[in-house]
């Protein structure tokens, strides 16, 4: 659903585009003496142009606009042809008097149009659009060119910040003619704070340094013109590169003059990582041995030590299980969900290979109890839905639009959807004993899916990449597992390489991290290809990844800004700070707190990066005002990352937080009984908070404030042990609500 | 205001549905399934070391005036538990397990006021045997257990039990929780950590841990239950051993699922002639193999194929079979057979048969509200077909687990026989289902333990291989006294019968293992076949939030309780043969003894048997004490012959619990209260005697007033006592809903040809 709607929004943004763009002159390059207008060469672009055949518009699914129906960016131009001439009770095109067709006084606005005035009556598009139909609106024939390639020029290219570029589109054609289409082709900039495109192809970069990209379309052709914006500063200073990772941002940070942030300090990584890592914070014992080691190579045992611990299992279970779907949407749920939570946690515990992982879930088959990754079948029960969670989770690629029509910014048709499809159409299934759920087994036969639109049947095809036959005693899905796991996969490797990236640094090296096309590029793509091939190399291993990332210098750069990187947020010249997702800041609160949350029908003492699914969100309001995911799609995006004035208002005031400042078993009130200098308390408190000692103005304002004593209602001072306990209470409070206990930074 | 009124109205109107919701509910549970039944649920510990002696705890429901503790094999034995004043305490036995006992598993059982109860696992090993001690559910309350021991357990709610063990580098450590395969409702968790508990290994279907130690240490194991969920029902055996490096994974017995009664086929040699050699995924690595063949092979690595080459001649006719599932994998093999013909490199394939499941004979419920048939499945994921030979030349079999596409598990075994056709049948039985109530399972843990004048109707269910189709007649031997059973046959092809177990209402309190069997002709032998018992391990009130876990017994016990009568015992008027001519109507006159009040005056019966399951139902009053049965023969269209059938139906009693402990508290009620008012007379007669002459006659009549007095204060809390007990009992002996299923005696007709005389 969210790629639909993402789709439909991609859709509408276009539509908005153009509306607010004018048409510019055409501009004929080496064009050939042409005897009759081509409609699908001259015609539909204009409309495209015009934005007539986008999603809002006639292009709409159902029955186009006031029915009026075009095919989404004019991908059908036989079908847009018969609407044009059939429909509309012949309104539409009157070659007699070519002026008084519907077509042309709804585009220009001489009778009214809700899409308002689309072309001007003295524009050469209009001149080109009368032409045709005084020609008598002809088809095209055998002998008209077809498309063969689209290019745009520049591909790439440096521009200084407030510079300009110009790009021209070349359309070629299958008689060896080729067109310059600039005027024709629609622009889109993947980052609208850094470049402006015009609809002329005009590209105008702002103040932004790092890499910008253009996504240049042309008759369902995509072409990208990528450019870096380079800050040039000096770069001199940069620490010695500790991996492959180091080199290529190094190198693209040299490149682009951006000089990265210096390396963090100890408590500041010790504290990043572990909550990367093992989702949790350090623990007062932890932040106190690190510090204290003065071995060269402690931190990366420490990223060993994470890697080895149950944390990492429990953190990354909890971002594969609500990817999965994994969510509770009757009681009888509980068994598959927990079954299925405790297989990815546990696949994780053991670090099983990524591919033997991918190839469990998708070529599941058995009970739930006998084999969990079952259960995903009974979340995603059609082969559509099937097919667009592996697309876009494993393979990074959103498949969604082809369902329908050619994707409107790849190259992805719907022979490729339902290529993909097929690879699922075997799954059968058998009732169990268990309400619900159903035994998963693969379906004797020849795998098969029916092209929704041409209604032809579709043997496994992945991606372009035809695969051999499939027996009818072979379940395609091990077939889809096999290509995934090949080295040479474009897709598999570098999606996930790409999603676990974004996860440690917050921005993927392509954005959004399960959106990778042509059109998409990443901002590194030297360091994307060493990231994949290691990864591949290492067989698939999870932790090696991890490993690989966490260790590098990238990593552990500081997050505080120097005086050229504040506005850096592609190139990962700093760490960019990340407020805790909300299972880790419970159970950073509870930490700091020592309280717990209670979880119903679960072990006192589980964590919330533990929870094997979305229910418990309802029983723990801190859980969904801080964003945590109900497992309904497979888009990272569902977690709400955002600040709100609600969480503000939670960690300020909540009851349940209240209850854990003031829990009599709490570290508020430990503290405020313990005897002891006023000074270790303190230093406790930074320590469990931030894995740091306290500096010594946030220690001396610490100790006034806890010398101070409170009045009550009747303005009288309380006594002794009170004042102690609420100045506790106090400063836990306070610390909860600063930014570098709600960051990771 | 107006938001503020609509939204108040709206939360009426939810409060009011809530209400309505909880009044429907409380009338749904106001009417209850089956009569009590009892049934032994726990015992602590769950098994023992064979040669020792030690004390046994057992709970469970209906569980009053206990007996003797009984076990399937006869070498564990036990006694009651003597406190220190010889006096037996509730609930504990004394049990001895002979050296020789068999290891395994094996049936317990206690006898009770309402016959032998349920059956419970109970574990024979060689292992030490340890009890959990609490609290054992954080690191640092860990419980110690010696390696090479196995611990009796029982899980809570929220909690995650922590073992400790020690052991040396290099040593191989086997972690063994036994849960579901001895009758617990644990689906186990269970984890090998470090000393700090942080978790190494973790097995989550059931398997075993198979731990290398990496380092000299102390090493923890947790359990818990997949959902955390606890309590009696969950418990366990967990079974910490040293292996050798080199030694097969014998991991702790398990019962055996229902499907596997088909299992082995009559004669079978314990081990295959020939093993399944790999590399034979592809076909030019086809394993040979010659007809008839006895294949022992393996669904292993994953997404396994074997592929196997004969020669056959057109007209052949063999028979498949294939276990797997039934040697209890979760597997679902798959055999395709193809007709290979080849042409230099070139092959030309043709289908000859494909085989899949065993479908059940009876069509299976589905998880309804209502059961629309039983709720055990005799039908298998294995194979058994016919495979007809169409031409001559080389075949090729594939066998493959449709499960097993990802699944690397050794385990996972098959045995595949491809025989001429040796036809035969398997049996099995379990207690008749209501149609009503799939939501409670309460009736399907049913012992044979019989009320007096009571039939149990048991339907049996055969697998018929090779292409037997003949009549199964059914019989139990081995019935105690006052017991009787007869057997609607399974008619020539057809899949279920029926066993009907009556008792008559004077039939004396006793119990007995029976002897179940089907017997059959075929060709010119007679055969007899086993008929295995099927049950659930529990009572499950709500079967949508629990899966039913039907298992087979290993033997079949029968019981009369020898005090309860069943609320109703309907029979033939005649008790001999009913004879009718073909064609006719034939009258049955029935009688019924009427013990109980119910809460319809009419219930509607249906004839059960040998083809007479097609006569429409009829009504039979419930407070008059006879009624009849009308078949149209002719409408029925029954042929000459004898035939066995009963009557069968549902109906609601006004159930009252123990009325001779009301009876009883009443007695003592009226003996305490006769007791007062005679001591009362005394008193007064004492008051009212002449005032004494002397001292020693005055302090004689003081005494004898004071002893009164003393009389009457104990009469008095007597009298109370009995006065609490007849509440107590006439409170448990109120009316309750119970929907039971009636069955009537069995009654023999004699058809006969309209010539006959």
């Amino acid at each position: 659903m969210v790629g639909a709607n993402s789709c439909r929004i991609r859709h509408a943004l276009v539509f908005f585009c153009v509306i607010a763009m004018g048409f510019a002159p055409a501009v004929q390059g080496e064009e050939p003496a042409q005897a009759t207008v081509s409609f699908s060469n001259d015609i539909v672009p204009i409309l495209t142009k015009a934005g007539c055949n986008v999603g809002v518009c006639h292009a709409k699914a159902g029955n186009g606009q006031n029915g009026f129906q075009l095919s989404l960016l004019g991908f059908e131009p036989q079908e847009d042809y018969e609407h044009l001439m059939n429909e509309g009770r012949g309104r539409r095109l009157f070659a007699g008097t070519p002026d008084r067709s519907l077509l042309l006084q709804k585009a220009t606005g001489q009778i009214p149009h809700g899409g308002g005035v689309r072309l001007k009556a003295d524009s050469a598009e209009y001149a080109l659009l009368r032409n045709w139909i005084e020609q008598g609106a002809p088809f095209d024939t055998a002998a008209t060119p077809k498309l063969v390639s689209f290019e745009i020029q520049p591909e790439r290219g440096s521009v200084k910040p407030q510079g300009e570029q110009q790009l021209k589109a070349v359309a070629k054609y299958s008689d060896g003619s080729v067109r310059d289409v600039t005027p024709q082709a629609l622009y889109e900039s993947n980052d609208a704070a850094m470049a402006e495109v015009s609809p002329a192809g005009l590209v105008r970069v702002l103040e932004i340094s790092g890499k910008v990209s253009v996504m240049v379309r042309y008759q369902g052709r995509v072409a990208v013109f990528s450019a870096a914006v380079p800050l040039g500063a000096p770069v001199d200073n940069l620490p010695p590169a500790k991996n492959f990772i180091d080199e290529h941002v190094f190198s693209n940070l040299k490149q682009l003059g951006i000089p990265p942030s210096a390396v963090c300090d100890d408590a500041t990584f010790l504290r990043r990582v572990t909550l990367d890592i093992g989702g949790r914070l350090p623990t007062e014992e932890e932040a106190t041995a690190f510090l204290a080691d003065i071995t060269s190579d402690k931190r990366d045992r420490l990223i060993d030590d994470l890697l080895r611990s149950p944390d990492y299992a429990d953190f990354f279970a909890a971002k594969w299980t609500t990817l999965l779907k994994n969510r509770r949407d009757d009681a009888s749920d509980i068994v598959s969900n927990f079954a299925f939570h405790a297989w990815v946690r546990d696949s994780l515990l053991a670090n099983k290979p990524y591919d033997q992982f991918v190839r469990e879930l998708l070529a599941a088959t058995g009970t739930v109890i006998g084999n969990p990754p079952v259960a995903w079948y009974k979340r995603v029960k059609e082969p559509k839905e099937q097919l667009e969670d592996v697309a876009q989770l494993f393979l990074g690629v959103r498949m969604q639009c082809a369902q329908c029509h050619h994707h409107p910014f790849e190259r992805w048709s719907q022979d490729d959807y339902y290529s993909l499809a097929a690879f699922f159409t075997q799954v059968g299934r058998k009732p169990s004993g268990t309400r619900g759920e159903d035994l998963i087994f693969h379906k004797r036969g020849i795998a098969t899916a029916n092209n929704m639109k041409t209604g032809v049947p579709l043997r496994p095809a992945a991606l372009g990449d035809t695969l051999p036959e499939i027996a009818a005693d072979f379940d395609p899905r091990l077939r889809l597992a096999d290509w995934m796991s090949t080295k040479d996969n474009k897709f598999f490797a570098k999606a996930l390489v790409n999603r676990y990236w974004k996860h440690f640094f917050q921005r993927g090296l392509i954005e959004p991290e399960d959106d990778i096309r042509d059109s998409n590029p990443p901002t590194n793509p030297e360091l994307l290809a060493a990231l994949e091939q290691h990864f591949i190399a290492s067989g698939f291993d999870l932790k090696e990844l991890v490993r690989a990332i966490t260790r590098s210098q990238a990593y552990q750069l500081s997050s505080v800004p120097n005086a050229h990187n504040l506005v850096d947020r592609q190139n990962y010249s700093r760490y960019y700070p990340r407020r805790l997702q909300a299972e880790v800041l419970l159970d950073a609160i509870d930490r700091l707190t020592a309280t717990q949350t209670d979880f119903q029908n679960l072990p006192p003492g589980t964590r919330a990066v533990a929870l094997p699914d979305n229910s418990y969100n309802n029983s723990t309001p801190f859980l969904r005002v801080f964003g945590r995911p109900e497992g309904e799609s497979v888009c990272e995006c569902e977690r709400v990352q955002s600040s709100s004035l609600s969480q503000s208002l939670h960690l300020i005031n909540a009851a349940d937080i209240k209850a854990k400042l003031a829990n009599g078993q709490g570290r508020g009130e430990k503290l405020a009984k313990q005897a002891g200098p006023p000074e270790a308390k303190v230093r406790e408190l930074y320590m469990a908070a931030f894995a740091r000692e306290p500096r010594a103005d946030e220690l001396k304002t610490a100790l006034e404030y806890l010398a101070e004593v409170p009045l009550d209602a009747a303005g009288n001072p309380v006594d002794a042990q009170r004042a102690s306990r609420e100045n506790f209470q106090d400063l836990l409070w306070a610390l909860i609500n600063s930014k570098e206990f709600l960051f990771n930074h | 205001m107006i938001r503020f009124h609509s939204f108040r109205r709206t939360l009426r109107n939810v409060t009011l549905f809530g209400v309505a919701c909880c009044l429907l509910s409380s009338m749904v549970l106001a009417q209850s399934v089956c009569l009590p039944a009892p049934r032994l649920l726990t015992t602590q510990p769950m098994g023992g070391k064979a040669g020792t002696q030690f004390e046994v705890t057992i709970s469970g429901e209906h569980l009053e005036e206990l007996g003797d503790l009984v076990f399937s094999d006869s070498r564990i034995t036990a006694a009651p538990k003597l406190d220190a004043a010889g006096k037996a305490e509730p609930n504990k036995y004394v049990v001895s397990i002979a050296a020789d006992c068999p290891l395994g598993l094996h049936e317990s059982r206690v006898m009770s006021r309402l016959g032998l109860s349920s059956s419970r696992i109970f574990s024979v090993g060689t292992l030490a045997e340890v009890s959990q001690k609490l609290p054992n559910q954080t690191v640092a309350t860990a419980m110690d257990v010696p390696v090479n021991s196995v611990c009796n357990a029982t899980i809570s709610a929220r909690a995650v039990d922590h073992y400790r063990f020690e052991a040396k580098q290099g040593q191989r450590i086997l972690v063994d929780c036994a849960t579901r395969g001895i009758d617990s409702k644990l689906d186990a968790v269970v984890i090998i950590a470090d000393a700090m508990g942080r978790d190494l290994l973790v097995e989550r279907r059931g398997g075993a841990l198979d731990f290398k130690v990496p380092a000299d240490g102390k090493y923890i194991v947790k359990v818990h239950e997949l959902t955390f969920k606890g309590g009696q029902p969950y418990y366990y055996r967990l079974a910490v051993q040293e292996l050798p490096p080199d030694a097969p994974i014998v991991r702790q017995p398990s019962t055996s699922i229902v499907s596997s009664f088909s299992w082995p086929p009559t004669g079978l040699p314990q081990a295959a002639a020939t093993n399944e050699s790999e590399p034979n995924n592809e076909r030019q690595q086809a394993q040979k193999i010659a007809l008839p063949c006895d294949i022992a092979g393996g669904f292993f690595p994953a997404a396994d194929v074997d592929v196997f080459e004969f020669e056959a001649k057109k007209g052949e006719v063999w028979w498949v079979e294939v276990a797997s599932e039934r040697l209890g994998r979760p597997t679902d093999p798959s055999i395709l057979v193809q007709h290979v013909k080849r042409n230099g490199d070139q092959e030309a394939l043709t289908d000859v048969a494909e085989f899949s499941d065993i479908p059940s004979p009876v069509k299976v419920s589905s998880n309804g509200y209502a059961y629309d048939g039983p709720p055990y499945n005799a039908g298998t994921a294995d194979i058994l077909g016919k495979l007809t030979i169409q031409e001559d030349g080389l075949h090729r079999l594939q066998i493959t687990d449709l499960f097993g596409g990802t699944r690397n598990d050794p385990r996972n075994v098959y045995r595949l026989v491809i025989r001429q056709a040796a036809p035969d049948f398997a049996l099995v039985a379990w207690a008749q289902h209501m149609e009503l109530r799939n939501g409670d399972r309460n009736a399907l843990s049913k012992p044979i333990s019989l009320r007096g004048g009571s039939t149990m109707a048991l339907e049996v269910i055969a697998i018929r291989r090779d292409g037997f189709d003949g009549d199964i007649e059914l019989a139990m031997e081995n019935l105690p006294e006052g017991m009787t059973a007869n057997g609607l046959k399974i008619p020539a092809g057809q899949s279920r019968g029926m066993m009907l177990v009556t008792t008559s209402a004077n039939a004396p309190r006793a119990f007995a293992s029976a002897n179940f069997f089907g017997r059959a002709k075929i060709g010119e032998a007679t055969v007899t076949r086993p008929c295995r018992l099927a049950s659930f391990a529990w009572p499950i009130p709500d079967s949508w939030g629990e899966i039913p876990s039907p298992r087979l017994m290993m033997d079949v016990p029968v019981s009369i309780g020898g005090f309860d009568l069943a609320p109703i015992t309907i029979g033939p008027v005649n008790k001999g043969v009913i004879e009718a001519k073909v064609g006719e109507k034939l009258t049955i006159p029935l009688v019924q003894a009427i013990r109980s009040e119910f809460s319809a005056a009419t219930m509607q019966l249906k004839p059960i048997g040998a083809g007479f399951e097609r006569a429409p139902a009829f009504d039979v009053s419930l407070t008059a004490d006879s009624s009849q049965a009308v078949l149209d023969l002719a409408a029925l269209k029954t042929p000459p012959g004898d035939y066995l059938i009963a009557f069968q139906g549902n109906t609601v009693a006004k159930y009252r619990h123990r009325l001779d402990m009301v009876a009883a508290a009443e007695e003592s009620r009226r003996k305490a209260a006769q007791e007062i008012a005679t001591l009362e007379a005394e008193a007064k007669k004492l008051a009212e005697a002449p005032v004494a002459e002397t001292a020693e006659k005055k302090l004689e009549a003081e005494n004898a007033v004071k002893a009164v007095a003393e009389k009457q204060k104990v009469a008095t809390a007597t009298l109370a006592a009995a006065m609490a007990e007849l509440t107590r009992a006439t409170q448990r002996a109120q009316p309750t809903d119970i929907v039971d299923i009636v069955v009537s005696e069995p009654i023999t007709i004699r058809v006969k040809s309209p010539e006959s005389k």
